[in-house]
């Protein structure tokens, strides 16, 4: 049997705006639209601020695969449309219930209704009881009861104004905002766990998040580049139309290496990649830099450290890790699906750019000292030059 | 593209992908089966083995078991061998498909012994084995030539050293790296209790090695199933891949003196190309961890291992690739991996020195050209390198 089926998409902090909801809802509409464009004879409806999904039965489980994979969406359910009648409503909860009872064994049940719609003329809890003592009548014999604290299942109905469905299920969404509907942000990555963590969290928060990742070729192999891209390949599963952005930084590190500080070393890199990176998000349209920092987690993120980094650029640089210790984070990078790619050993940086002891309190005065140095503005200026894009939707597979 | 990294694989040579890709259309049928189309695939396995036999002198007093390639033949002999209380020793030079192999059997409270002591140049002294005598250890396993100094353990000289010092102990040798690139003895099978061979380290097929083991003696199975290959490694026999193997060895061996003549003019030619390049320049600091000997029975021609700190050789090795010259590395310089190569280390040389090294490794295809065209770029990346890794010049 291929019945038409009717998916309920449930959307999260949307429904807390005000006025431009609207934008926010077709903002989420059109990103379900773009993740399910290949997918054959869907029709989505939007009547009064609910969003419909109509597709084969078939294919129903693969949308709800998708629609989990969505910023935006508290939940989804998979259901069937009715004419809100009680006896239609409740022939589906016979259909369904009738092969889940066992001889012999009580099965309880119960109805729960949202009536959307209300110039419905009845109230919710009379329709549970109308639909409910339908279902009941007719599989009491069988053993079915009625348990409202402790149902082995809930016959949900959504009464609107055009459409009711009827359904069983929840699949959990990721909540948060649309992509899109907060403007794109930039954000650092390496191969690292915490830097996909970031951005993660970035693009529930409605962000578009694209990637600048600062590429150690030929020092390291090209291992550590192709994780990158795979990481951000995931990451784009969930947002669409992100660009990674990939900066050779070699002559900076080396410059780095050779004239400045040992001590100030990692410090005086990200200096140099918070510069790099503003300037990216300048010329691309990126309102902020993301980064995946936690107070304390290495030398270079002590606090005096990450605010001697924040000294060179202007833009406002989002840390969404910032009070999250490892087992969190690594906990989200599991839930995101990224985590077994960030520990593939491809190292991500020569042991000669390490300094043996690194400040862990770098003076913004002594960086700049060393910063007179070695050619920043040149080097910065030739590594932007030989940038390249990668467009993640134009990769396959 | 210039490849010098054939010790850790080699592309196939062309006949034997026609043969490979002759054999998959042809040979589908299961060599198990009892209908005439399997019985002449059975027929054509046969052949194979016997070609191997021929070719590599392998008396009928062993057997030979096809196996998916070198670490199998290593794990099968070795747990089938001494597991679960047989005592096992191994210089701990070895490829960790042999040393890790050994390692498992402390979980059983069986501690393999190492003889690292008892190692000259990446070999085993044979002067004195008494302590495999004294501790009765059943298994000495050790790398035909070893994978990152190509030094040789000669069995003659070893099975002789065994059976006057420690006759109880057998001899097992991982040969991976000595088909094809060495001339194996027909004499070394007597007494020879295992020996291992790739497909893929002698431009045949990956996938695809064999396991020659004495007939005596009782292995026990690793892979339980269909009982084949008298029931020691069960399994459908891959055929075309096995067809391959016979006749990658077959060309490996008829040309073994070719090859060995051609890589010790590769190598040579290397080492007096090396030498010169640190004669123009002072801050090169050159030392050879494989031996210069060209006595064949101390060292395989086929692999220069060297060291130039305080330059990473992982640093050199993508500087060379930027010039699509692939070398080999025994050892990774990430800032997460600090772990320098065990063999380099076990015969001596600093974590630094280790770091440090590169190893070149000749193939059927190698050309002098090819050494050439590498010294350049080794010198060219070494210049370029040089500053930022002399800790001297980093300022205070």
């Amino acid at each position: 049997m291929n019945e038409r089926r009717t998916i309920l998409v449930r959307y999260d902090e949307i429904g807390l705006k005000g006025k431009n909801r609207d934008q926010f809802i077709n903002r989420l509409v059109k990103n379900i639209q773009m993740q399910m464009k290949d997918l054959e004879g869907l029709k989505f409806k939007v009547p009064h601020g609910r969003i419909f999904i109509h597709c084969s039965q078939e294919s129903s489980e693969e949308c709800i695969r998708r629609l989990q994979r969505i910023p935006g969406i508290a939940s989804a359910s998979v259901g069937v449309t009715r004419k809100p009648e009680f006896d239609a409503l409740a022939a589906v909860g016979v259909e369904w219930i009738e092969p889940l009872i066992k001889p012999g064994e009580a099965f309880k049940f119960c109805v729960r209704t949202n009536r959307a719609d209300k110039s419905y003329p009845y109230k919710s809890p009379e329709i549970d009881r109308e639909v409910g003592s339908r279902i009941l009548g007719q599989l009491h014999s069988k053993g079915l009861e009625v348990s409202i604290k402790e149902a082995d299942f809930i016959l949900e109905i959504e009464i609107g104004q055009d459409e009711t469905v009827v359904f069983n299920n929840r699949a959990p969404g990721l909540r948060g905002l649309p992509v899109g509907s907060s403007g794109d942000i930039l954000g650092l990555i390496s191969g690292g766990i915490d830097s996909p963590v970031a951005l993660y969290r970035m693009m529930k928060r409605g962000c578009r998040a694209h990637g600048i990742f600062f590429d150690n070729r030929p020092f390291m192999g090209r291992g550590g580049y192709d994780k990158v891209v795979k990481l951000s390949k995931l990451l784009n599963g969930y947002q669409g139309k992100s660009k990674l952005y990939v900066v050779p930084f070699e002559d900076i590190q080396v410059a780095i290496r050779d004239f400045c500080r040992p001590a100030h070393r990692v410090v005086l890199y990200r200096r140099m990649m918070y510069r790099i990176a503003q300037a990216v998000a300048q010329q691309k349209g990126c309102l902020a830099l993301a980064t995946g920092e936690s107070v304390g987690q290495v030398a270079s993120q002590t606090i005096e450290n990450l605010n001697a980094v924040s000294d060179v650029v202007t833009l406002s640089v989002f840390r969404p890790l910032i009070g999250m210790n490892k087992q969190e984070i690594i906990n989200e990078a599991r839930e995101l699906d990224s985590f077994d790619i960030s520990i593939e050993p491809h190292p991500d940086c020569c042991s000669v750019f390490m300094p043996p002891r690194p400040a862990t309190r770098a003076k913004i005065a002594d960086l700049e000292e060393d910063e007179t140095k070695y050619p920043w503005e040149l080097l910065m200026l030739e590594a932007m030059g030989k940038m390249e894009t990668v467009d993640l939707d134009d990769l396959t597979t | 593209m210039i490849y010098l990294d054939n010790a850790a694989t080699t592309p196939m040579d062309p006949e034997v992908i026609d043969a490979v890709q002759e054999s998959m259309r042809i040979d589908f049928a299961n060599s198990g089966t009892v209908y005439s189309l399997g019985l002449d695939v059975k027929q054509r396995l046969e052949d194979a083995e016997n070609q191997i036999r021929e070719s590599l002198f392998i008396p009928p007093s062993h057997k030979i078991i096809f196996t998916s390639g070198g670490s199998e033949s290593n794990n099968l002999f070795i747990k089938g061998y001494a597991f679960p209380d047989r005592k096992l020793a191994c210089l701990g030079l070895e490829h960790p498909s042999v040393t890790q192999t050994l390692e498992a059997f402390r979980e059983l409270g069986n501690d393999p012994i190492s003889l690292l002591d008892l190692q000259t140049e990446g070999r085993l002294d044979v002067s004195n084995l008494s302590q495999l005598k004294k501790e009765k250890v059943r298994l000495l396993c050790l790398s035909h030539v070893n994978n990152e100094l190509g030094s040789v353990n000669d069995p003659t000289l070893i099975l002789q050293a065994l059976a006057e010092q420690s006759p109880q102990t057998r001899l097992f040798l991982d040969g991976v790296q000595a088909v094809g690139k060495l001339k194996l003895s027909p004499a070394m099978w007597q007494g020879l209790a295992g020996y291992s061979i790739s497909g893929h380290k002698i431009n045949g097929p990956k996938g695809v090695g064999l396991l020659v083991v004495e007939g005596k003696i009782d292995l026990k199975p690793q892979i339980h199933g269909g009982q084949q290959q008298h029931r020691l490694r069960s399994g459908t026999l891959p055929v075309p891949l096995i067809i391959g193997l016979a006749l990658a060895i077959k060309k490996s061996v008829v040309k073994a003196a070719d090859t060995i003549k051609n890589n010790q003019k590769l190598a040579r030619h290397l080492v007096s190309k090396l030498k010169s390049l640190a004669e123009g320049l002072p801050e090169l600091e050159l030392q050879f961890n494989s031996s210069l000997s060209e006595d064949l029975s101390r060292q395989s021609p086929s692999i220069v291992n060297f060291s130039f700190a305080p330059v990473e050789g992982e640093v050199i090795l993508h500087h060379l690739e930027e010039k699509e010259i692939f070398v080999g590395l025994g050892s990774a310089c990430s800032a997460h991996s600090k772990e320098p190569s065990k063999i380099l280390t076990g015969i001596g040389l600093t974590p630094e020195e280790a770091r440090c090294s590169l190893r070149i490794s000749f193939g059927t295809q190698s050309t002098l050209a090819n050494v050439d065209a590498f010294v350049e770029a080794f010198g060219e990346a070494y210049r370029q390198l040089y500053s930022t890794f002399n800790r001297k010049t980093t300022h205070k």
